[in-house]
C-alpha cells in the first residue's frame, strides 16, 4: 500500500483504539502492526504528537514484570478530533468505493 | 544492517543530538521500554529493531516536527531555517513547487528592506558627499532625504512586522504538509 496513504491512516488507527480502552505503548504498536504492515518506530513521534495537540494523556502503572507501563488516555479533544476524522473518512472511503464501482460498470459494458 | 539494542539505541540518541537532554531522554525511554517488553515477549533485539524500522527515519520525523514546533514559537532566521531544512530531509517535493513563489516574495521582502534602510541613512549620504564635493551642499537635497528618511523609518518598522508574519505563515505551511504526510488533515475537504 501506498506509503503516504498508510500514515495517514495510522493516526486515525492509533485513536480509534484509544478510544475503546487505554494502550501502553507496546501493547498499541503490537496491535497496529498486527493488522497493518509499518515500521513500528514511526508510533512514539505520533503519540508524542497527539499528546502535545491534548489529544491524548500519559500515565504510568507498576506493573509486576519489567518497567513500569506507560498507559496513553484519549481526552475529551481527542474524541472530539476522532469523530471529525472518522466522519472525513466514511466520506472519502465512499468515494473512492463509489468510484471504483463506477469504473468496474463501465468495464462491463 | 541488523543492530542490537544498544546499537540501536545509541543511533538514534546520536542523530537526535539538536534535541535537548530532556526531551531526548523522554523519546528513548519509549523505544527502550519498546525492547523491554518486547524482549520479556520473547523477541530478540535484532527482530524488534528490524520491526521499529531505521533510526534515521525515526529521527527526521521527530527532528522535522520538534524545529517546526520550535519556528512557531519563535520565528527567527535560523529556526526557520532549521524547520525548512528538517522538512526537506523528509521529503516534501510540494515545497520544491512553491520554492519558487517563495523565493520571490522572499527576496521582494528584501528588497524593500534594503531601500527602506537605505531611505534612512539617505541624510548621511548626502552629508559625505558634501564632505568629498565641498561647496555643493544643497539644503533641498538634504530636505528631501531627511523626509526621505522618515519614510524609511516607516517602511523597516512596518516591514519587521511583516516578516514576521510572513515567517509565522510560511512555518504554518510546512506544518500542514507534516501532517498532510504524517496523517489525515483536519481542515481539508477533498
Amino acid at each position: 500500500m501506498n506509503i503516504q496513504f498508510k500514515k495517514g491512516a495510522l493516526e486515525l488507527c492509533v485513536l480509534v483504539l484509544l478510544d475503546k480502552k487505554d494502550y501502553y505503548g507496546y501493547e498499541l504498536v503490537r496491535k497496529v502492526s498486527d493488522q497493518i504492515e509499518i515500521s513500528e518506530g514511526t508510533i512514539y513521534p505520533l503519540l508524542r504528537r497527539l499528546s502535545k495537540e491534548m489529544y491524548v494523556t500519559t500515565y504510568l502503572q507498576e506493573s509486576s514484570e519489567g518497567p513500569s507501563r506507560k498507559y496513553y488516555k484519549l481526552t475529551d479533544e481527542g474524541r472530539t478530533n476522532l469523530k471529525e476524522m472518522l466522519e472525513e473518512w466514511k466520506e472519502f472511503t465512499q468515494a473512492v468505493n463509489y468510484l471504483i464501482d463506477d469504473q468496474e460498470g463501465d468495464d462491463h459494458e | 544492517m541488523t543492530m542490537n539494542k544498544k546499537q540501536f539505541l545509541d543511533q538514534l540518541n546520536s542523530l537526535l543530538k539538536g534535541i535537548s537532554l530532556e526531551e531526548r531522554k523522554e523519546i528513548l525511554k519509549d523505544y527502550e521500554d519498546h525492547f523491554t517488553f518486547g524482549i520479556g515477549a520473547g523477541e530478540s533485539e535484532e527482530t524488534i529493531a528490524t520491526s521499529l524500522g531505521t533510526p534515521r527515519q525515526i529521527s527526521k520525523e521527530i527532528l522535522t516536527m520538534y524545529h517546526l514546533d520550535k519556528a512557531e514559537d519563535s520565528s527567527t532566521l535560523g529556526n526557520v531555517m532549521r524547520a525548512v531544512w528538517a522538512a526537506f530531509g523528509l521529503g516534501f517535493f510540494n515545497l520544491v513547487v512553491v520554492l519558487g513563489p517563495i523565493l520571490a516574495i522572499a527576496f521582494v521582502a528584501l528588497a524593500v528592506w534594503v531601500v527602506g534602510i537605505g531611505f534612512i541613512v539617505s541624510p548621511l549620504l548626502v552629508l559625505i558627499s558634501s564632505l568629498f564635493y565641498t561647496g555643493t551642499f544643497e539644503w533641498f537635497e538634504f530636505l528631501v532625504s531627511v523626509a526621505l528618511s522618515g519614510v524609511g523609518i516607516l517602511m523597516t518598522i512596518g516591514m519587521y512586522f511583516a516578516t514576521q508574519a510572513l515567517a509565522k505563515g510560511f512555518v504554518r505551511y510546512l506544518k500542514f504538509n507534516v501532517k498532510l504526510v504524517k496523517g489525515v488533515t483536519k481542515n481539508e475537504k477533498y
